[in-house]
């Protein structure tokens, strides 16, 4: 590691201690003033801030504690009040990204640029070092263009998924589009930058953009693949251009500022039918895989499967204190009788068929052949009905929009705490048998639940883990973070890394993937934003 | 684009009584415009795409026709209670909340809205 990047994490990830602080107005509150970035002084805030309102006005910029407060709620664990926002400023063209990306570099102001700041356990706006402030583009929020001919749509940031979705219906255009879990708020720019996934075939939601437009940090405009061609037709069609593919390098990066993006959209299928196996055992877990990893890597089933345990789809809808009483373990045979009473399995894993009657009809009879040899109850519509799990899932599966997810944050007492832990592993079903049996060794051993689901991939297996707490508690806010560090450190020296994780944890995961690959991203990093000004300590990158 | 060839014909499928459907499901007000920004939303709208969802669903409590102040309601969706999200003035505007927190106020209750 160069001297330059020791420099750099020193003055940026020092924390709060020793770090100054004025109490200019932070989301803090008055006992824990939340710190400027270590190298600027209050005049340097104070100036940057009024430089920033010359740019967006007044009304869009927020500084003072009540205005920040919106910015500064978080479900991750965040026991010493680290991820707290000093400010907020709110463009509303690449013109004034521009701006104030030249300001930022003058007073040497951190901005955290987020799309729509909702990504919930990841931990939404706030930043993953002190003294940010953080650039909301939700303002931006135009569709640019819309082809039906050829798929294809080119968005800013600001759009969210039901913005997209209520275009394509007002227009009659027979186009889908591929929802995380908290599709009408959440950004299909933003979301997809974070390498997020969705569950219908198109839901590697990287693997399906095409071109960006990128406000560099010393504030150039540069469009990537075919965008910088001038009269090219096939911005939004042909993903490579030329040379070193750069898109990768804007994403879970802060290289720059993504204002535009592509991306390709699913024409709807003449038939589209849903799926779920219900598995009665815990032990079922390799059994589910094995039989699943064929189907996904022949793509007969061509979306991302859920696998969900029955304790993650209970907290969807259920309060913990529903199934136990407050303070006993979620033992097993209290689980399996609830799951049971909700027409649900112990693991309970969605997928869905899309083509056309001809297609669909070939293929069901071979998955059901495959899926009712593991030991499963092949359902459909027919079966589940308004099971509102399978409504759920049926949902989001043909690009459909629901908030269920945040019920999850209503599991444990007050609620409110969530941080998403999502270890990868090849889609092989030993795999997650070893990774569920240490998940819930180290859950329970700090007194939380294995709220659990595996995303089976193309040839990969997300374990994802939904950490669910009460942030009122103080002391469990504590156990959460301690758990949540211990989980990424015993399952990475296993191999299992994770693949995104939350600015509670992004230097702690960035250490795993090794000392070589952090260096090569903090050289990139200090040529293209020496002044370290945008998102410093994203993905650990200082 | 001639409809004889074979992404004619996929276009033709496509194209069949989903469209149809879609079109029924068009909320009665004028939607977003091809490069412009969202222009202001009418409660109803706000509540049906956001709140909704949570509210008197699986998720969240009802709050319609439970007559809840609106500083009260003004004040929770700028910080968010608990387990639900704070929402900041990018997302609805300040004009927005406004006008959503005197219509929850007065708002009805309505059937089939059921509360977690």
């Amino acid at each position: 590691m160069s001297d330059l990047n020791l420099d750099r994490r020193g003055l940026l990830g020092a924390g709060i201690i020793g770090a100054a602080s004025f109490g200019l107005g932070t989301g803090a509150s008055a006992k824990n003033p939340a710190p400027l970035a270590p190298h600027m002084t209050k005049a340097d805030y104070a100036g940057a801030m009024k430089a920033f309102r010359g740019v967006v006005g007044a009304e869009w910029v927020f500084g003072d504690e009540e205005a920040v407060a919106p910015y500064a709620k978080v479900y991750v664990p965040d026991p010493m009040n680290r991820h707290v926002p000093i400010g907020a400023v709110c463009p509303e063209s690449v013109e004034q990204v521009q701006e104030l990306v030249r300001i930022a570099n003058q007073y040497k102001q951190p901005l955290w640029p987020v799309s729509t700041g909702k990504n919930m356990g990841y931990g939404m706006t706030a930043p993953a070092t002190p003294g940010q402030v953080v650039l909301d583009l939700k303002r931006m929020n135009r569709i640019l263009e819309v082809d039906a001919d050829l798929g294809t749509c080119l968005l800013e940031p600001g759009v969210t998924y039901q913005q997209l979705k209520d275009y394509l219906v007002e227009n009659n255009i027979p186009l889908w589009i591929d929802v995380p879990t908290v599709g009408p708020i959440a950004s299909p720019v933003g979301n997809t930058l974070d390498r997020g996934v969705g569950y219908t075939p198109y839901g590697e939601h990287f693997m399906f953009q095409c071109g960006m437009e990128v406000v560099l940090a010393d504030g150039q405009v540069m469009r990537t693949g075919m965008g910088s061609i001038k009269g090219s037709t096939a911005w939004q069609a042909f993903k490579w251009g030329y040379g070193p593919y750069l898109d990768g390098l804007f994403t879970q990066s802060n290289f720059g500022v993504v204002t535009k993006m592509g991306l390709w959209l699913m024409p709807k299928p003449p038939v589209y039918k849903p799926f779920m196996i219900r598995h009665p055992n815990m032990e079922d877990t390799p059994k589910i895989i094995e039989a699943m990893r064929p189907l996904r890597v022949s793509n007969l089933v061509a979306n991302c499967n859920l696998m969900m345990s029955a304790s993650y789809q209970l907290a969807m809808f259920k309060r913990r204190n529903e199934i136990v009483p407050d303070g006993a373990p979620l033992d097993e045979v209290s689980l399996k009788k609830a799951a049971k009473a909700n027409g649900l399995g112990m693991w309970n894993t969605y997928f869905a068929l899309y083509g056309t009657e001809q297609t669909v009809g070939a293929i069901e009879p071979i998955i059901r052949a495959s899926l009712t040899a593991s030991g499963g109850e092949v359902l459909t519509a027919a079966e589940m009905g308004d099971n509102p799990w399978f409504h759920h899932h049926a949902t989001l599966m043909e690009g459909g929009l629901n908030l269920d997810e945040i019920g999850l944050l209503r599991w444990r007492g007050a609620g409110g705490g969530l941080a998403w832990f999502a270890p990868v592993a090849a889609a092989r079903g030993v795999e997650a048998e070893r990774q569920t049996a240490l998940a819930r060794e180290i859950v329970e051993k700090w007194g939380f639940d294995y709220t659990a689901a595996y995303a089976i991939g193309w040839r990969d297996l997300h374990h994802i883990l939904a950490l669910l707490f009460d942030k009122s508690d103080a002391e469990q806010e504590k156990k959460a973070d301690s758990c949540y560090r211990e989980l990424v450190t015993r399952f990475g020296a296993q191999g299992w890394a994770s693949y995104r994780t939350g600015v509670n944890s992004m230097d702690l995961v960035a250490q795993q993937y090794g000392a070589v690959n952090r260096d090569f991203n903090a050289r990139i990093k200090h040529a293209v934003d020496p002044n370290g000004i945008l998102a410093p300590g994203k993905s650990g990158i200082i | 684009m001639p409809e004889t060839d074979s992404t004619g014909l996929l276009r033709g499928l496509l194209a069949s009584g989903a469209v149809a459907a879609m079109a029924l499901a068009a909320p009665a007000i004028a939607g977003q415009k091809l490069g412009e920004p969202q222009s202001i939303r009418a409660p109803e709208v706000i509540y049906a795409k956001t709140c909704g969802y949570c509210h008197g669903r699986n998720v969240g409590p009802i709050i319609l026709g439970r007559g809840l102040p609106a500083e009260s309601v003004k004040y929770i969706v700028r910080h968010g209670q608990n387990g639900m999200p704070a929402f900041r003035p990018t997302e609805v505007k300040p004009e927005e909340l406004e006008a959503l927190a005197a219509w929850v106020e007065k708002s009805d209750a309505r059937k089939g809205e059921h509360g977690q």
